[in-house]
């Protein structure tokens, strides 16, 4: 299961609309999640609908959140995106053989099998992350506590039953082609890092349309510079399978 | 951990006035609304009569029906377990949805559980009530732990006193079966926020939580203090720390450290030893003097009755 979580406090404004390449990330399989950070003053009107519609055309969810609460935000999205996305599929199959709409449709009896069986998939199925965290100007306060969050967000990951990683970037990079930066490619572990941003450049353009493609494309490929390199993905898979044995 | 404020889910969190009358969709059971009682992250707590009767009993109103079926799971199972020697474990009285305009509202009927939360009992009884009530907890916990279930979310408000010390746990929508993830937790009381371990769910979770519980009764503000500070400097040590400062916490320190470096064998272990160790806390009741005049008062009272004595059998 792929999930993007966008971490911003501010509109695009460069590049393709994010609503459209959120959608793109949903037609990939990807679901797109999004926290407005309302520390100092608002988001602002156009900002706060922004990130409701990239969440709604990205299959997710949005929430205004201070940093205070961020690392709550975060995990509670993720672990929702989950159930939700698993829902769906079991809501697919319930439709198929029962002609139901959904779980809440069922009488409370049958209800409790099926939620059996979707929290032994929320726990174990395997789990990939893109943070894209915005570092336009206004988010340089915020960035210790975003980075507090991860940490906290990769220990709750860690006690999953099922493969869980994540990965880190932001946006924008230091020059103008550059839309997206990685910080941490796939890990599970980030006891060893002692900073996740580092070499940061804040400018004012926030490419947000332009970034979520980049990590669509790490998606793909594992990386963001195109699709030149290695099919990494193939072990990987088998690991993904052997968590579904059990 | 806490979910307040989902902006998906806002509309059915206002609570719903008394007065009004919770019909069964599925089974016609009715339920006449007396007053809030609670919130917890899955729900919201009423108390409520069950119509034509003198019955009371708690009904939970969930925000979310897979969030909530998935807490009646884990209450059906502790009902499967309850046997005769241990106390009653279940409290799960019906299942159902409610019709309210045009939402469905999953909801269950519970038991309901007169007491009050664990701070407001220590407030008032006095802090050496921890005694009793953290060595029933306890026991609560083993019993949980013995059927493979961890509690997970155990702070203040989710511990309920009666008058004498017996305790319920109420709020089980953050127990994950062991060996799983914690679904539910509050910063103050998590392993992972003293980075003092992961949230994978084990009796040692709850063993944590439970000693900082202990701390937050008796040195809250040490304790937020040291909650505080740098979440990367943030360790046990600090907890430490706060039993060796704090007077009222020292005769636990020893039971304290245990817990928070996971250090017993199961929980009937840590039960055990809590026992001992209040059985065995040096008594700091204020043994008062007698005073002076009284000793004299008394030692006059005793002469003056030898005389009587004296002067009758003479």
């Amino acid at each position: 299961m792929k999930q993007i979580l966008l971490i911003t406090d501010g509109c695009s404004n460069v590049g393709q609309s994010p609503v459209m390449t959120a959608s793109l990330a949903r037609q990939e399989g990807i679901t797109v999640n999004v926290i407005g950070i309302v520390d100092y003053g608002t988001i602002g009107e156009l900002g706060s609908l922004e990130i409701r519609e990239i969440a709604k055309a990205g299959g997710g969810m949005s929430q205004l959140s201070g940093t205070e609460k961020l690392a709550q935000t975060m995990q509670m999205m993720t672990r929702k995106t989950v159930v939700q996305t698993i829902q769906q599929a079991v809501n697919r199959e319930l439709k198929h053989i029962l002609g139901k709409t959904s779980v809440e449709d069922l009488p409370p009896d049958k209800r409790s099998e099926v939620v059996e069986v979707v929290d032994e998939l929320t726990e174990t199925t395997p789990l990939e992350i893109a943070l894209l965290i915005d570092a336009s100007a206004s988010m340089k306060p915020k960035l210790a506590a975003v980075e507090e969050a991860i940490r906290d967000l990769m220990i709750s990951l860690n006690a999953r039953e099922g493969m869980s990683r994540l990965a880190v970037f932001h946006f924008p990079g230091r020059h103008g082609g550059e839309d997206a930066v990685l910080d941490q490619g796939w890990t599970s572990d980030l006891s060893g890092v002692r900073s996740l941003f580092q070499h940061m450049a804040m400018r004012g353009a926030t490419p947000t349309g332009p970034a979520i493609l980049k990590v669509i494309d790490f998606f793909r490929y594992g990386t963001i510079n195109g699709n030149q390199t290695r099919p990494e993905d193939n072990d990987e898979r088998e690991g993904m399978l052997g968590d579904y044995v059990v | 951990m806490k979910e307040k404020g989902c902006s998906v889910t806002t509309s059915y969190r206002t609570s719903i006035p008394a007065g009004t009358l919770v019909t069964g969709r599925w089974r016609g059971g009715r339920y006449l609304v007396q007053r809030l009682l609670g919130q917890g992250a899955n729900g919201i707590v009423y108390l409520v009569q069950q119509a034509g009767t003198r019955n009371l009993y708690a009904l939970k109103m969930g925000y979310d029906a897979l969030d909530l079926q998935s807490e009646i799971n884990v209450l059906k199972a502790l009902q499967g377990q309850h046997n005769a020697e241990d106390r009653d474990l279940s409290y799960l009285v019906e299942v159902d949805d409610f019709t309210l305009g045009d939402r469905e509202i999953p909801f269950y009927v519970m038991r309901y559980v007169k007491g009050e939360p664990l701070s407001k009992f220590l407030t008032r009884r006095g802090g050496q009530w921890l005694d009793l009530a953290g060595l029933n907890l306890l026991k609560q916990l083993a019993a949980l732990h013995k059927g493979g279930w961890v509690f997970g979310d155990l702070k203040p408000d989710n511990v309920l006193v009666s008058a004498y010390g017996d305790v319920e746990l109420i709020d089980y929508g953050g127990v994950s079966q062991n060996g799983r993830s914690v679904k539910q937790f509050t910063e103050w009381y998590d392993r992972g926020f003293w980075n003092a371990g992961g949230r994978t769910a084990d009796a040692a979770y709850d063993w944590f939580s439970f000693a900082v519980v202990c701390i937050h009764m008796l040195a809250e503000s040490r304790l937020k203090t040291a909650a505080n500070q740098l979440p990367q400097t943030r360790s046990t040590a600090d907890l430490v720390q706060i039993m060796n400062q704090e007077p009222r916490l020292r005769p636990y320190s020893n039971w304290l450290k245990k817990a928070i470096s996971g250090g017993f064998e199961h929980t009937d272990e840590a039960y055990e030893m809590w026992k001992r160790m209040i059985s065995r806390k040096p008594v700091r009741h204020s043994v008062r003097r007698t005073p002076g005049w009284l000793k004299s008062a008394f030692a006059i009272s005793l002469f003056l009755l030898v005389c009587a004595i004296y002067l009758t059998l003479r």
